[in-house]
């Protein structure tokens, strides 16, 4: 009930923009085309961008005694000028005199500039105003010439990008350091270079009706299954918005589970995580002016496994998935089994540990759930302030924390020791499963409360709860807690243990399934035969 | 209208928890009081008044390891003592003594004053069997004298005087001369009609100023009274026939030397008693059947023991002095006319058609009772050495 009247707000007001929207009269570039007079063709554009600093219109002569008259459009900070001027103009107007002194007629003429005098890599003729006023936004140069209906776009970006970097967020010991980055087409040639094969398809579309961003879809034909591919495209086309920021946007507008506390579409920010994914069957959706590239559909297993773990022998790896899942459940349950403990199941506490607890819990004002609640905030409040502050500062942060809470909460006898280790034990957790940190982090809050009013019962209703739903959750038609609900043995291999490379076979059940198998069955390495 | 069924769902799962839940109750921690060791005695004006006594953790006086010097001046513990018609009715009485309601789970020591104990225990017990925060394993001990003198001993180890008391009880594997009894067994025992209750025996000594409390044997219920006591060597006799023996030492004198004052110490390594009831000529008997495993522990004369047959003589004398143990044990328990070994309920199960008969004159069949004693010992490893540091020595000295 309360999720319906949330709807019924959200779509509510959306319905009443679109209503506004309706009313007003906006200038509609989709229909119109160019016309054979360059004079018009300029007008048209200056009247579209002409406001604008940034807008450049070059007019020139060329051909034979100059009596070709021509005109690139660009923007300015987006193109590479050299380009502009040594592979466009220069050919034009001083090379075309030698090379052709027959002059230029006909409808011909055009493709004739196209095949002998431009040295541009990527060109295109069109004559839809709306394909060319999305090149000349996206930096590409428009070449008209007087007498065509048609016009030239030269491929000139030239815009700044960051180089390409080690990834922030995901840091590797052991891999590939290197990260995505903002422009989409550095980002696709790093996928491009990981998966060197035919069957990779990329589709790009525009979304965002004022950003136009460069969406791209990617997977890989012989595997991904179509159906999938083709909900992901729909899904796409289905977001009419004004922007298109960051691939959060894009996430939120397609997830599976709007209401829900996980997750249903993974992120990440490194090229071999994303290969791999794709090659599972999985599609990547990448967004122009993001590091973050998303992958569909995901699971819950996913949270737990990093590249790492496939680049580490098996035994190693095995152990970093158990510490997952350890710190998982410490990092969700540690406060409220804590405050279930000290306020309900006080006999369940070994007698020892009872003793140090009780002494350290003498003379402290708060009851342990707002103990706990209040030590959890001040955590969080440090946490945030530090992320946000600048590097130079953070160290200051990380002194008022120790010296602040650490030290005199405790010597002043505000709050227990005991719950000074349960947070920050808690805390350290938390960092250890990073792609679940936001969901641990409110679901936390829940159990305290829950433990707080009904002890370790209240745990388990809340947890058999959050469990229900994740069985019940899917992400784009793959069960979200599969390989354990369905159960999927192969799928068990690479979940909280991971066997050798050679020994898992298959891909994922419910992704790959065009194509379920990856590998010849037994490689396993063995000494030469005589 | 799928939304709806989940809510549907929720509401009843949430009731579920909330109806099927049994004992609910927030307490804070700095809201109670633990309790550590309880004991109970004869009111000292109206013996049929209860005089409880408990041991209480003062949290605030714990030593923390690394809290430098202060908060070792008071004891981390304090004793309240409370005089009321039922046990229920004082131990709520401390309420008015003490600010904080008394917390049982973590009590693990009941203490029963002999006087109290002579006078029947049910009526005490009953509130640890039925309250559902005492434990059943609780460890009970009879003390002679007060019980609540027991509380006072001073704990040379441990912070508590309770805690040190049932460390001691933990600690009976190594002698198995000490009967160790939680709740539990005293309530099966007490429920079986021939089958008498047994308990820890411990004593309060005064070693210079201080008082120690020590265990010295076991006390013998009859029905829910006290009639007796076991000594240490009766206790460990009535323990190879529970087959309650961890380990211990087993003094026989030399085989070769005999020698009363050439001691051969031998450890218990495991040992198994069984209790097999027979039926002869009409008439019950029952056996006793004790495997023993050991190794030698030390010796005090130079013989050579490994030798095969000193070997064998000395398991022979091992089996001698198991048997003499268990005997003893048996006199007594005969004597007292109480079953602590538990015979009446082993002839039940295996002839239950008699059993009608003979339990209506159990009384008069246990202390007539034909116990035969089979015992059937091993002695295994000599330790890390064969022969004894000096043979030659020894040899020489034999021979003059």
């Amino acid at each position: 009930m309360l999720a319906k009247t949330v709807k019924r707000f959200l779509l509510g007001k959306l319905l009443k923009q679109k209503k506004s929207k309706n009313g007003q009269a906006k200038p509609s570039y989709e229909e119109a085309i160019l016309t054979r007079n360059l004079k018009d063709n300029l007008a048209y554009f200056k009247n579209v961008l002409g406001h604008s600093s940034d807008f450049i219109v070059r007019e020139f002569n060329f051909g034979v005694g100059g009596n070709y008259k021509a005109a690139l459009i660009f923007l300015d900070d987006l193109v590479n000028k050299e380009i502009i001027n040594e592979s466009i103009i220069r050919p034009l107007m001083y090379e075309l005199n030698v090379s052709s002194p027959k002059g230029l007629r006909g409808q011909k003429s055009l493709d004739f500039l196209l095949k002998r005098m431009v040295s541009v890599g990527e060109v295109t003729k069109t004559a839809r105003i709306d394909n060319l006023l999305n090149g000349c936004l996206y930096g590409e140069t428009i070449f008209l010439m007087d007498g065509f209906a048609e016009a030239l776009v030269f491929d000139t970006k030239g815009w700044q990008h960051r180089k390409v970097e080690v990834s922030d967020t995901e840091v590797v010991v052991r891999g590939p350091r290197e990260g995505f980055i903002e422009a989409i087409t550095v980002n696709i040639s790093l996928i491009r270079r990981k998966i060197r094969h035919p069957d990779l398809v990329i589709e790009r579309m525009q979304i965002g009706e004022k950003t136009h961003t460069l969406v791209a879809i990617a997977y890989i034909k012989s595997i991904a299954s179509p159906g999938l591919v083709e909900e992901v495209k729909n899904r796409l086309r289905r977001i009419k918005t004004d922007a298109i920021m960051e691939s959060g946007y894009i996430e939120q507008f397609i997830e599976d589970a709007p209401y829900s506390l996980f997750p249903t579409i993974n992120s990440s920010e490194k090229p071999d995580v994303v290969a791999i994914k794709m090659l599972e069957g999985r599609v990547a959706i990448l967004v122009d002016g993001t590091p973050m590239v998303l992958t569909v559909p995901m699971l819950f297993i996913e949270g737990f496994q990093t590249a790492e773990d496939y680049y580490f022998r098996p035994y190693y790896a095995c152990f970093i998935r158990l510490l997952r899942l350890i710190s998982f459940l410490i990092a969700l349950l540690a406060p409220a089994v804590y405050v279930a403990l000290t306020t309900y199941h006080q006999e369940l506490i070994p007698t020892p540990l009872l003793f140090t607890i009780a002494s350290a819990r003498e003379g402290t004002p708060f009851p342990v759930a707002i103990e706990i609640l209040l030590l959890g905030l001040f955590f969080e409040i440090i946490r945030e302030a530090g992320v946000r502050l600048p590097r130079v500062i953070g160290g200051a942060i990380s002194i008022v924390g120790v010296l602040v809470i650490g030290e005199e909460a405790v010597s002043a006898g505000l709050i227990g020791a005991p719950v000074v280790i349960i947070i920050a034990l808690t805390a350290l957790a938390t960092f250890v499963v990073t792609s679940f940190f936001d969901v641990i982090l409110l679901s936390r809050i829940l159990l305290i409360f829950a433990a707080a009013a009904l002890g370790g019962f209240g745990i388990g209703a809340l947890l058999l709860l959050i469990l229900i739903h994740l069985v019940s959750l899917r992400s784009f038609g793959a069960p979200y807690f599969a390989p354990l609900a369905p159960l999927s043995l192969s799928g068990l291999k690479d979940s909280f243990v991971r066997f050798p490379l050679w020994a898992i076979w298959n891909r994922p059940d419910h992704i790959g399934h065009e194509n379920p198998q990856r590998q010849r069955f037994g490689q396993m390495p063995r000494a030469p035969q005589k | 209208m799928c939304c709806r069924r989940y809510i549907f769902l929720l509401f009843i799962l949430l009731s579920i928890i909330i109806v099927t839940v049994g004992c609910w109750d927030r307490q804070e921690m700095d809201t109670m009081s633990i309790v550590l060791g309880v004991g109970i005695d004869q009111g000292e004006e109206d013996p049929n008044q209860v005089m409880v006594t408990t041991q209480i953790v003062k949290p605030g006086n714990i030593k923390r390891p690394t809290s430098s010097g202060g908060g070792g001046q008071e004891e981390p513990y304090c004793n309240f003592t409370n005089t009321a018609g039922t046990v229920f009715e004082a131990i709520r009485g401390f309420t008015h003594v003490v600010d904080r309601k008394l917390y049982f789970p973590h009590s693990e020591l009941l203490i029963i004053g002999q006087e109290a104990a002579e006078s029947g225990i049910n009526k005490y017990l009953d509130f640890f069997f039925r309250d559902p925060e005492p434990r059943l394993t609780t460890w009970v001990v009879v003390a002679k004298g007060k019980a609540g003198d027991v509380l006072k001993t001073k704990a040379e180890l441990e912070q508590f005087p309770a805690q040190n008391i049932t460390q001691l009880i933990e600690a009976r594997a190594a002698t198995s001369e000490v009967s160790t009894v939680i709740l539990h067994d005293i309530m099966c025992r007490l429920m079986s009609k021939t089958t008498a209750p047994i308990a820890t025996l411990l004593e309060v000594k005064e070693k210079g100023e201080e008082k120690i409390a020590e265990l010295v044997g076991t006390a013998v219920f009859k029905r829910d009274k006290m009639v007796g006591t076991l000594d240490k060597i009766e206790t460990r006799g009535l323990n190879w026939v529970l087959s309650e023996v961890g380990s211990g030492i087993i003094i026989v004198s030399c085989p070769i030397c005999n020698d009363e004052n050439d001691k051969v110490s031998l450890e218990i390594i495991k040992a198994e008693g069984k209790i097999v009831p027979e039926l002869k000529e009409g008439i019950l008997e029952i056996t006793v059947k004790i495997k023993e495993e050991g190794n030698l522990g030390s010796q005090m004369c130079s013989q050579d023991l490994t030798e095969p047959s000193h070997w064998a003589a000395l398991e022979k004398k091992k089996a001698q002095k198991i048997q003499q143990e268990v005997k003893a044990a048996l006199k007594k328990a005969q004597n007292l006319n109480a079953d602590v070994f538990g015979f009446g309920d082993k002839a039940h199960k295996k002839y239950p058609s008699l059993w009608p008969e003979w339990e209506a004159q159990w009384d008069e069949i246990f202390p007539q009772l034909k116990v035969n004693i089979l015992v059937e010992t091993k002695l295994q490893k000599p330790g890390m050495i064969t022969k004894t540091a000096s043979p030659e020595w020894a040899g020489t000295d034999d021979a003059t």
